[in-house]
């Protein structure tokens, strides 16, 4: 193309030039594996033949009848349900904290994005560490307080495992709610909070009656972005437990992996990546209705 | 039931001094305007009685007490804020209701209320909607509302009825009148509306960059302006003003100006051979063939119940109210005459009336 070609272009009024590069983007990394997904949870890899095979329906038959994918579900509902609540309570509660203009808070502010930059499998790494049953920190503070029994390894252990997990969840994604709910609490509006205090609100009547409501759209983005990651928790449960004990630490993400990764069962690994692509989807539509607001 | 008092009130946003040793006090029951114009303060003289600004110098008193320091939830304070602050997420009648519902009043008894200022404000039809979807006119009712539900030791009114048009605004005028006589709260409201300062004060404070110029009720405010300044501020129609010198006419004194001379008043202490601004209000001047000021007219404007004549004199433009049914050809010369009672005078330097 001579220079006047892509001047005439870069001056013209049609959208496309600009557009055509992103829509190239999402064709050949999102549509086009999508419906390969679609494609392959019809099929199955014949691991002697090397060869895929059509199968029907026969993935999704065996998904319905499968005790493991309900059991993973379940985990990952667990998951997703404890993460999301106690992040959302903390960060709130972190944010409001640190929204007061104290001296060192700006600093804090800053600290606590830093563990957004951590790669979620290092930081699972970590916690593997901290929560070494010999020299592990947290093992050695729960002992310590006498919450846990020294001969418990946590991660290894059906009943804490999870939270264990969990542990390195909402350690590096709290911030996260933070960094969120105090730009939404610094674009609030401070005309409706002085008429409240004029109104003889108390600081916790402030914050119910206008904080959270005038919040909302910001906490339905947090929940959003927040809830799909969550949905397909991998990388801690990969590094630190690898689903176990037992299936205790199971969920969908890693199920699917494994399945496909490991078994090379790859028609059934994608039914169940598309299940949970379904079932975010369908969630996140649910949500995003129930959050629209007249005001 | 309060009083209020401002005691040597300074206030400074950063390095910038905005207001400089005001001080006045309001009697309990009593109704006060503050006029001025723009940027005077008005609004940040309000906003440090409700505990919503500090204050940098000074002291508020509320009923004998100092509250300098008092948070705004405690000082039982109602305000109609100049940009209404409503609440966005709660509909009208929760907007209108919230002082009550977190002072934990009866359910029934908060919906008595808010039904009756609903009422009086003309919102019962909006009681189900949300701020956003309010002409601005009814977003200052329902900020006028939340106020009125409230049994405040004062009321605080930033421009309450700006909004409104003519008719609503007569309207509410005498409602809030009637309101004050009712509970006859405190009450300093601010208005830029002559008429509502007029027929709604008992005491005017005419304020000017910062400070204050003059305190009066609106008779004396507008019959005995304190300075030039308030005598340009107050009255609809703007004020003449004749720069001349005192002179002695007989059995008094005259000013002489470039478009006559003006008969003034034995009481104004006024030395002959003093530069003296004379301020002539429109609705005082007379027609008369036989009076001392000359001027040629320029437009006649009707204002539906008499009008107003644009005049050149010698000392510029010069306006007159005169009977609507009278007829002045453009460019005709004009006398006027004027009563010395009505006659206002100031020190051309001090700009003080003498
Ligand atoms: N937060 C602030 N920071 C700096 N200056 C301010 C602030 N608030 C008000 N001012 C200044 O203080 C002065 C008085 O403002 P104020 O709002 O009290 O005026 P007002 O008399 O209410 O005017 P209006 O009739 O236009 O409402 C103005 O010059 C304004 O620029
Ligand atoms: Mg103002």
């Amino acid at each position: 193309m001579s220079v006047a070609q892509v001047k005439r272009i870069a001056i013209s009024d049609s959208p496309w030039p600009w557009l055509l590069p992103l829509i190239a983007l999402l064709i050949v990394f999102t549509v086009y594996p999508f419906f390969y997904n679609v494609w392959l949870s019809v099929h199955e890899f014949m691991p002697r033949t090397r060869s895929l095979k059509f199968v029907g329906v026969d993935n999704w038959v065996q998904l319905w009848n499968d005790a493991r994918f309900w059991g993973s579900l379940g985990v990952t509902f667990a998951y997703f349900a404890v993460a999301l609540v106690i992040e959302l309570a903390l960060g709130m509660a972190i944010a409001l904290l640190l929204d007061a203009e104290l001296p060192g808070f700006g600093a804090l502010r800053a600290v606590l994005s830093m563990t957004l930059v951590i790669p979620p499998a290092i930081a699972g790494m970590m916690f593997l560490l901290l929560q070494d049953p010999q020299f592990g920190v947290v093992t050695y503070l729960l002992n310590w307080l006498g919450l846990l029994d020294k001969s418990t390894p946590i991660l290894a252990t059906s009943s804490t495992a999870l939270a264990g997990v969990l542990l390195a969840e909402i350690w590096q994604w709290t911030p996260f709610m933070v960094l969120i709910f105090l730009a939404g609490l610094r674009s609030l509006p401070a005309e409706p909070f002085e008429a409240a205090m004029i109104d003889g609100a108390s600081s916790f009547q402030m914050f119910r009656r206008l904080t959270l409501p005038m919040m909302s759209r910001v906490i339905a983005v947090a929940v959003l972005l927040r809830g799909i990651d969550l949905f397909r928790v991998f990388d801690y449960v990969f590094t630190m437990t690898s689903g176990g004990p037992g299936t205790t630490t199971y969920t969908l993400s890693y199920y699917a992996w494994q399945q496909t990764f490991s078994f090379l069962k790859w028609g059934y690994g994608a039914t169940l990546s598309l299940t949970s692509l379904i079932i975010v989807m369908v969630l996140a539509e649910v949500f995003i209705r129930l959050a629209k607001v007249r005001w | 039931m309060a009083t209020v008092e401002y005691q040597r009130i300074g206030k400074s946003f950063g390095s910038v001094t905005i207001m400089r040793d005001v001080s006045f006090k309001i009697d309990d029951h009593q109704f006060v305007v503050l006029l001025g114009p723009s940027g005077c303060g008005k609004t940040t003289l309000l906003r440090m009685t409700a505990g919503l600004e500090t204050v940098s110098e000074g002291e508020v008193l509320i009923d004998g007490k100092r509250v300098n320091d008092v948070h705004p939830r405690d000082r039982n304070i109602a305000m109609v804020f100049q940009n209404y602050a409503l609440y966005p997420t709660m509909k009208v009648y929760d907007n209108i209701a919230f002082s009550l519902e977190v002072a934990k009043l009866p359910a029934a008894e908060i919906a008595k209320r808010v039904d009756r200022a609903a009422e009086v404000l003309n919102l019962t039809a909006y009681l189900d909607r949300y701020p956003k979807e309010l002409s601005g006119g009814q977003r200052q009712r329902v900020a006028m509302g939340r106020a009125m539900v409230r049994e405040a030791a004062v009321f605080l009114f930033d421009e309450p009825l700006s909004n409104l048009d003519a008719k609503l605004r007569a309207h509410m005028r005498t409602e809030i009148r009637q309101l004050h006589n009712r509970l006859k709260t405190t009450t300093i409201y601010v208005t830029h509306d002559q008429i509502e300062a007029m027929t709604m004060a008992d005491r005017i404070v005419v304020m000017r960059a910062g400070k204050v110029e003059q305190i009066g009720s609106p008779d004396d405010v507008y019959d005995r302006p304190a300075s030039k300044y308030v005598a340009d501020f107050i009255g609809s129609s703007a004020i003449n003003f004749l720069p001349g010198t005192v002179v002695a006419a007989d059995g008094g004194a005259a000013v002489d100006t470039a478009t006559g001379q003006v008969r003034i008043d034995a009481a104004v202490a006024a030395q002959p051979g003093q530069k003296v601004v004379v301020g002539l209000r429109p609705t005082d001047l007379v027609v008369d063939a036989n009076g001392p000021l000359s001027a040629k007219t320029v437009l006649l404007e009707r204002l539906g119940h008499d009008a107003q004549l644009f005049c050149r004199g010698a000392d510029g433009s010069f306006v007159a109210i005169v009977d609507k049914a009278a007829r002045f050809p453009e460019g005709s010369d004009v006398r006027f005459a004027i009563p010395p009672s009505k006659v206002h005078v100031f020190d051309a330097q001090t700009e003080i009336r003498l």
